[in-house]
């Protein structure tokens, strides 16, 4: 038994991880990361995972476990991306850009006809609000991402008004909770997960776009050229697949489910609960909860992997 | 050994089955509907001098009165009454003690969603308003009683002056497991000219109700965050009522079609929600999972307005996080979701001095 689970395990395809910097023409520097398990993975209809403003990479693949890894796994080479703000990327000054300048020139580093795209959240909204009508796209996966924007909470508005400090909610008890509150309510979590991706896996908006978002957030739209946000996502073609967390307390699924209605193209809607998958999955939860794995990857894979 | 565990669990359970009687000052009412069914209300007086409006609540499906006035300590109706508001409770057909079907007496099945906005609800409103002398009175609704309220202003119904809706949904097509259940054994198991039997498995359900400490009830209907089990556990005895199969029907539709619609489909009440200008503050709470905060929010845009969003989670200020039932029952209620209720009321008409 222990022979052939050791034969299995040295027979499996590697998983390799590649970085590259990828310039973009306003002299930003993003960070990218290529998964590919095998030989010869299917690099026709790439995968392209995008995390929300404040997460990193980690929000896909932390400490060898994530969606990256899982989507690789089904034999597709998967990017994931940080756009300007994100991780090792450079600094942010306007949200814009990451959909006009970063989301396009990934997608002409990647330089492959059609690819997917997985997005979260408010980073979600922005790149595909901006690059709607690109013909590269070909299905999307959107956790939790808001059409019509509003201040979540309370307690969401003062985390911005201070400026969005990822790194300052580790140090108490307090800022634990307001972790906790916005990012991982009530969620089916390994603490060490929680409290390792608080310390690693975020990074700190900085002012100007805490102060954008927040703009965002209260006005209900964000200004982009030629046609607002919720107008390009209004006229959403796309297949999607649109995935709500019930518990997300920072972009909560109230201000993403209109999307079904608004937008004339196919999106599949799929809410959870605690009452039949056993977590709420909020906005890390749906991502490195426990149930993740088994509960959020599979919708996606399926979807993703229907032609 | 197991059998005496097993005996003390039953004893211990059992301490909170018994019925609440309702105190002396609440006054019983029946008035008649234009089809024949008398409709149970409670009045409670104002303690003190009047600060405003009457009152009138209604409970959601599967429910009764007792929603809205379990017990001295989660009683909405009693809270208003005790800041100075005429209070009211009302049983839709069929439910807590209104008329129950009877053929020979020509109440006969099947009941519909669209015979509580269309007769149970304006009756209990003219019944508040000739009683109590006011020109218009105030509505609190939890879950469908919420959406009754829809529909009848919707439609262009009159005598609210300001309304709050607690949990009440417009949409329930969200991708949920337990819709594609609901959507596939429903019409198997519903028929029109049934009443589906809630009480039976709730009396079945009840002793065992404090058992466990994250079961599905916990999961579906409340969170203990919020609402002790006890207190739950209650509601579940003697808050629960038989639902009609017609009204299952109806509002499996709503799951069916994603439209909130008349039973033969004619009028869209969402879309006439448009024409609703009396104040409405729509409540939902973070972690309900019968009407999930998408659900609430489509109803909150559907109206016209004047209205108010109010999300109830700690984020918010919230000691805890709610469910569905947390809405009216929570320990917390009276503080988190009453008094912005109430307040909301009086803002749209100074209390009288």
């Amino acid at each position: 038994m222990i022979a052939w689970v050791v034969l299995v395990a040295l027979a499996a395809p590697e998983l390799t991880i590649s970085h590259r910097r990828v310039d973009t023409a306003d002299g930003v520097a993003l960070a990218l990361y290529r998964y590919r398990v095998g030989a010869q993975p299917n690099d026709s209809c790439p995968i392209l995972l995008v995390p929300d403003l404040g997460f990193t990479r980690s929000a896909f693949d932390f400490e060898g476990k994530g969606l990256a890894r899982a989507l690789a796994e089904t034999g597709r080479t998967v990017y994931v991306v940080e756009l300007r703000g994100q991780g090792k990327s450079g600094p942010a000054d306007s949200l814009e850009k990451l959909g006009t300048i970063d989301f396009p020139r990934v997608l002409e580093v990647i330089g492959a006809p059609h690819l997917d795209v997985v997005v979260q959240g408010w980073a979600g909204s922005i790149v595909l609000a901006a690059n709607a009508d690109d013909p590269r796209l070909r299905k999307v996966v959107a956790l939790n991402t808001p059409l019509l924007a509003e201040v979540p909470s309370a307690l969401a508005e003062r985390f911005l008004l201070e400026g969005g400090h990822f790194s300052e909610l580790g140090s108490s008890p307090e800022g634990r909770t307001v972790f906790d509150e916005l990012f991982a309510l009530w969620a089916e979590l390994d603490p060490h997960t929680r409290s390792a991706f608080l310390a690693n896996g975020t990074r700190d908006l900085s002012r100007p776009i805490a102060n954008e978002l927040l703009a965002w957030m209260r006005t209900g739209d964000l200004p982009l050229p030629e046609r607002s946000l919720v107008t390009r996502l209004s006229s959403w073609k796309k297949p999607t697949l649109l995935l709500l967390g019930l518990a997300d307390g920072f972009a909560p699924p109230e201000q993403c489910a209109v999307w079904r209605e608004r937008a004339p193209g196919p999106i599949q809607l799929r809410t959870f609960s605690r009452v039949e998958t056993g977590d709420d999955f909020a906005h890390l939860s749906i991502l490195l909860g426990r149930r993740a794995p088994t509960m959020v990857y599979p919708r996606i894979i399926g979807f993703l992997e229907d032609r | 050994m197991k059998a005496a565990i097993a005996f003390t669990l039953v004893l211990t359970s059992c301490a909170n089955l018994r019925v609440v009687p309702l105190p002396a000052e609440a006054e019983r009412h029946r008035p008649k509907t234009s089809d024949g069914w008398e409709i149970s209300l409670v009045r409670y007086r104002p303690t003190g001098a009047p600060t405003g409006r009457p009152v009138l609540l209604c409970h959601g499906i599967s429910a009764n009165e007792r929603n809205m006035d379990l017990d001295d300590e989660h009683s909405m109706a009693r809270w208003f009454a005790s800041r100075g508001r005429e209070a009211w409770t009302m049983s839709v057909r069929a439910t807590g003690d209104s008329d129950r079907p009877d053929p020979e007496k020509g109440r006969t099945l099947p009941i519909r969603f669209d015979h509580y906005w269309q007769h149970d609800l304006p009756t209990a409103i003219e019944h508040v308003k000739r009683v109590s002398g006011a020109d218009a009175i105030d509505y609190a609704g939890h879950s469908m009683g919420g959406m009754i309220a829809y529909a009848y202003l919707s439609q262009g119904g009159n005598g609210l002056h300001a309304v709050a809706t607690l949990g009440s949904p417009t949409r329930l097509d969200w991708g949920t497991g337990l819709e594609s259940l609901l959507r596939t054994l429903g019409p198997k198991v519903v028929t029109e000219e049934m009443m589906f039997p809630s009480r039976l498995g709730a009396s079945v359900s009840a002793p065992m109700q404090t058992w466990f400490d994250d079961g599905p009830f916990q999961r579906f209907f409340y969170n203990p965050e919020s609402t002790k089990p006890e207190t739950w556990q209650r509601l579940v005895v003697y808050g629960t009522a038989d639902t009609a199969g017609g009204v299952a029907k109806q509002l499996l539709e709503v799951i069916d079609t994603g439209r909130f619609a008349s039973f033969d489909g004619r009028i869209d009440f969402r879309a006439d929600m448009a024409r609703i200008h009396v104040p409405v503050i729509v409540v939902a709470a973070k972690l309900d999972r019968v009407a999930p905060t998408p659900a609430v929010k489509d109803g909150f845009r559907a109206l016209g307005g004047p209205k108010k969003w109010l999300l109830i989670t700690r984020a918010n200020g919230a000691s805890g996080e709610y469910g569905h039932m947390d809405l009216v029952i929570g320990e917390r209620a009276p503080a988190e979701v009453f008094r912005p209720v109430l307040d909301f009321f009086n803002q749209h008409e100074p209390p009288r001095i």
